[in-house]
């Protein structure tokens, strides 16, 4: 019996430590190692490349945030365009039909219309990903005001902070017995030894 | 009284020496934040092999960097300071009184300082590989494992040197030193061994140190080793793995040959 809540308290406490670890591992502030910003005019069936990036990590954020007058759909895909720098213009190819092909490619694929969207990834895996504005054919005329950062952190923020609140109530249930005995035991022990 | 239970009192004992309150916290801790602080996912250099693999073999190494160094210190002091006193002490010597045979006393003892720590440094490594990147997790299992297979390969060579020498000399103090030497030698020598694989056209001094540190195999198998002219040396996938197989048998003979000193010409 005394062995087991041993253990049981010990695995508790180490459960503890690995959840301090992953708070503070999650309160590290992240870096910014990107950001664009912009404001485009998209005309009906037009649409606008604002990332583009070949390799993102699991230890990087992409964090987008829109203002759209208008009607737009914003896609995170998973791919990297080809594109050329032709007289301080980026030239790319994308064609929305593809997407309706490859649907494996669209990480998301969200409708904004007349508001403030924002939205951010972190990738399960290295991976390449663009983020394409469109405004659909049968829609009028769009202002669009963008700001995109790419952030670098060691963990996934809300992962790790998630499952040290589970982690630390589990631990101390599973300690509280441990440490109360050795209390009792150290308080008996000091008594002992006043007495004698 | 079956045979179980002394040797649970006695794995019991070793734990309760081995993981004395707040050692098993400190270390988990420092194994959580050292897993998650040297991740690194970006690669660099790529070979034949496909991109995914790569990245999962690196990610896995950059991983294991510093957590590495915290478990060969656990190892060290379970080993060469717990094992070593108790030997010097003459400790070991009332553990002999248990109806056990020795060899099941030396099993107790590994499975509390090497056995215990591996499981702790594996577990929060995984896990936190997973929390990282579930999907490089989930798809490149095999070569996670493998790259962890290959990298502990050195590390428990050196216990089992750190063991041998323990246990012939009854104190820790010279296996703990060699230990050290070891683990900071081999990276001055594997260093020493490209320059000269890039001097010489040959890969041969990386290939007998793979034999006892077959990470390096996996490692060239993935990137490849190029010299000016062409590629010095990019093994396949069965000969790294043929590598760690070989490294492995070093490891299980120097163990064996503990246990055999331990149970016939140690006299305490």
């Amino acid at each position: 019996m005394k062995r087991g809540i041993n253990i049981l308290g010990r695995g508790g406490t180490t459960l503890i430590a690995i959840s301090l670890a992953l708070l503070l591992v999650s309160l590290i502030p992240q870096v910014r190692t990107f950001q664009a910003k912009g404001t485009e005019f998209l005309s009906p069936g037009e649409d606008r490349l604002v990332f583009n990036q070949l390799n993102i990590t699991p230890h990087q954020e992409v964090q987008l945030t829109v203002t759209v007058e208008g009607k737009v759909t914003v896609y995170l895909l998973e791919k990297s365009l080809e594109y050329r720098i032709f007289n301080g213009t980026i030239d790319y190819w994308f064609n929305v039909t593809d997407l309706q092909e490859n649907p494996d490619q669209i990480i998301w694929e969200d409708e904004v219309e007349n508001g403030e969207y924002t939205r951010s990834y972190n990738p399960s895996r290295v991976m390449n990903a663009t983020i394409i504005v469109y405004n659909q054919p049968d829609s009028e005329e769009a202002y669009l005001q963008y700001d995109l950062e790419l952030r670098n952190a060691l963990a996934p923020k809300e992962k790790a902070q998630n499952i040290a609140y589970w982690a630390v109530p589990i631990g101390v249930i599973m300690a509280t017995p441990w440490i109360l005995i050795g209390w009792k035991q150290r308080k008996r022990n000091s008594a002992n030894r006043l007495g004698t | 009284m079956g045979k179980g239970k002394p040797f649970l009192e006695v794995l019991a004992s070793a734990v309760h020496e081995d993981f004395r309150f707040p050692f098993l916290e400190l270390f988990a801790f420092l194994y959580t934040l050292g897993t998650f602080a040297m991740a690194n996912f970006t690669v660099s250099v790529y070979s034949q092999v496909s991109t995914d693999e790569a990245v999962a073999f690196a990610a896995t190494t950059s991983l294991i960097g510093f957590s590495m160094i915290i478990f060969l210190i656990l190892v060290f002091k379970n080993i060469a300071y717990g094992l070593g006193s108790e030997l010097e002490k003459g400790i070991m010597q009332t553990y002999f009184s248990y109806p056990l045979k020795r060899w099941a006393l030396l099993t107790a003892k590994l499975l509390s300082g090497i056995g215990l720590s591996l499981l702790l440094f594996l577990g929060i490594q995984i896990s936190a590989f997973y929390i990282m990147a579930p999907d490089i997790v989930s798809t490149q299992l095999g070569t996670i494992i493998l790259t962890y297979v290959a990298n502990l390969s050195y590390p428990l060579f050196i216990s089992a040197i750190i063991l041998l020498l323990t246990l012939k000399l009854r104190r820790g103090g010279i296996g703990l030193v060699v230990g050290i030497m070891l683990y900071i030698g081999m990276s001055v020598v594997s260093s020493l061994a490209i320059v000269v694989a890039w001097a010489t056209e040959s890969a041969l001094g990386l290939q007998i140190i793979s034999v006892i540190a077959p990470t390096y195999a996996l490692q060239y198998h993935y990137a490849g080793l190029s010299g000016i002219s062409s590629v010095l040396w990019n093994p396949t996938l069965t000969e790294a793995m043929l590598y760690v197989g070989g490294s492995y048998v070093i490891v299980g003979a120097l163990f064996i040959l503990g246990y055999v000193y331990f149970s016939r010409r140690l006299n305490l």
